[in-house]
């Protein structure tokens, strides 16, 4: 990564956890009801970000996501378990999350806001609905090796990499006036945790 | 060697195919002894068939006669095998545990995988990763015209493993008063192991006396099977690869069985020759697996990369196996699932 991408990246990082500061009162999700916990932690590339930054794109988490940033590992975003049914070893039902991300960009002004996460694990991947619409959008995959296991009544996904669904790419790409996201476009990592309600 | 072992294999693949396209029977033990380097696996016995048939169009596909090749021995008959080329003779493993405690007790040197029906269990090595194959199911069976019921619940299936019903009049009045029979696969099979589990409501019920173990499991040919009284748990899948698709042969039929329902959903999609979609949307659905080592799994030599291409997401039974999977009455699972790796 070059001196000015990383730049950038930071940059772009700060506008991101800025403007979360500010975005969390207006556009913060529906409290979650459901009993189920857990989490998915999305780890950024800090490629993927340097090249979203040089085109002008940010992603801003939207609370109760939780946004953390590390010039090595990259943008880290938390989202909140919110509800679901599902058992992830045998690979069937859905877990839903809080907060949602909100695509910017900044050379064409034009956004999209995307919240109500939703991992279908049969399918293996994440959507979300975006603002103006109620048809979610398949945005997320987790590709490479992916390692479940469980603890207790917490269930555990780690995927080595989380990439662009190509559904997601074109609705990302056509809403932000973009050509930047293709399908298994790599971002980065992800990690879940999943305790059903009990 | 290698020049002979492959035309030896081209013969037994074109064997292979002719025998499954005219007889529709799935092939049994390698045909010839693996060399070292191959891929071979032991243990469940719902996977052996689709294990077999998958190894059987994998080696179809390598040009290499020096690659390493698939291969999978059946759960039966007892004995003493030789997996491959300078192994340790072991014991047969007959079922999923078997299979999982002979790749922990063995080197790749015997073994590579274990096919196992169950998933990873609390006593399982944590270094064991489970790789999803497929989807299976698992119901009950009876014999035709016996006195067994078209449905039983949960809680009826759990009454009757532990002894607590042991007449059809308890379970309806208006059944027959006559003592009921149930059977179990041997202590190794994870089907009697995830059968236990799910009537037991997510723990492992312990059978009463009145239950008798030892019978091979999914094979309905049984002479045992064909008592009045009988119920017995069954593979979905491979009941419907025995019914509907014509891959049982010699013992491993259906016999006299039929598959019945639980908590009145049937397992079984008749028209679409199926696990039915309402049945594997319940806890009596699970993921069927082929176990390896971790520290093999996630090599970079040739052995891990080989594992991978073959059983990983992406990998070449992922892309290519789905029809086999389904031909052998198992559901083939999303590319996110398949190749996922489980472990305890």
């Amino acid at each position: 990564m070059t001196r000015i991408s990383a730049r950038l990246a930071s940059t772009g990082a700060a506008v991101v956890l800025a403007l979360t500061a500010v975005s969390g009162a207006a556009v913060a999700d529906t409290p979650a009801t459901a009993p189920a916990a857990g989490q998915a932690v999305i780890t950024t590339d800090v490629n993927f970000l340097s090249a979203a930054a040089l085109k002008g794109i940010v992603v801003i988490p939207l609370q109760p996501a939780n946004p953390t940033f590390d010039p090595n590992a990259g943008l880290t975003v938390t989202l909140p378990v919110s509800g679901g049914a599902a058992n992830i070893p045998a690979f069937y039902g859905d877990v839903q999350f809080g907060g949602g991300l909100l695509f910017l960009n900044l050379s064409t002004g034009r956004s999209v806001t995307f919240k109500q996460f939703d991992f279908s694990v049969a399918n293996g991947y994440f959507t979300a609905v975006p603002n103006g619409s109620t048809t979610p959008v398949p945005l997320l995959d987790p590709a490479g090796d992916n390692v479940i296991n469980r603890n207790g009544l917490t269930q555990n996904l780690n995927s080595s990499s989380f990439q662009v669904d190509a559904e997601g790419a074109t609705y990302l790409d056509a809403k932000l006036g973009t050509t930047f996201f293709t399908a298994g476009q790599q971002v980065g990592s992800l990690a879940l945790s999943y305790t059903p309600a009990h | 060697m290698r020049k002979t072992a492959a035309n030896l294999l081209a013969a037994a693949a074109l064997a292979t195919s002719l025998a499954t396209v005219f007889a529709g029977t799935a092939t049994a033990d390698p045909a010839v002894l693996p060399n070292s380097q191959d891929i071979v696996g032991v243990g469940s016995d719902t996977t052996q068939a689709v294990l077999n048939q998958l190894s059987a169009d994998y080696n179809a596909t390598v040009t290499n006669p020096s690659a390493p090749h698939l291969y999978s021995w059946d759960a039966i008959p007892a004995g003493t095998i030789t997996t491959k080329s300078g192994a340790t003779p072991i014991t047969r493993p007959n079922g999923s545990g078997a299979g999982i405690t002979a790749l922990n007790a063995n080197t790749s040197a015997t073994v590579d995988f274990a096919r196992s029906s169950r998933a990873p269990q609390p006593t399982d090595p944590t270094t064991d990763d489970f790789v999803a194959l497929a989807k299976d199911a698992v119901s009950w069976a009876a014999p035709s015209g016996g006195n067994a019921p078209a449905n039983l619940t949960t809680q009826n299936l759990k009454d009757i493993y532990t002894c607590t019903v042991t007449n059809w009049t308890q379970i309806n009045a208006s059944l027959p008063n006559a003592t009921i029979k149930p059977f179990l696969p041997q202590t190794g099979s994870g089907t009697r192991s995830f059968f236990l589990t799910t009537i037991g409501g997510g723990t492992a019920v312990n059978p009463g006396a009145c239950v008798t173990s030892g019978t091979q499991e999914n094979q309905g040919s049984d002479p045992a099977l064909a008592d009045v009284n009988a119920l017995v748990p069954y593979s979905v899948a491979h009941y419907i690869g025995q019914v509907y698709f014509g891959k049982g042969s010699g013992a491993d039929v259906q016999g006299p069985l039929t598959i019945r329902s639980v908590d009145g959903t049937a397992p079984v999609d008749t028209v679409n020759k199926t696990i039915s979609s309402a049945f594997a949307a319940t806890p009596y659905a699970r993921v069927v697996y082929n176990v390896f080592r971790d520290a093999e799994w996630t090599a970079t030599d040739v052995h891990g990369t080989t594992l991978r291409a073959i059983f990983g997401r992406g990998g070449w039974i992922c892309a290519n196996g789905a029809t086999t999977i389904k031909s052998f009455g198992f559901l083939p699972l999303s590319s996110f699932a398949c190749g996922s790796v489980t472990h305890s």
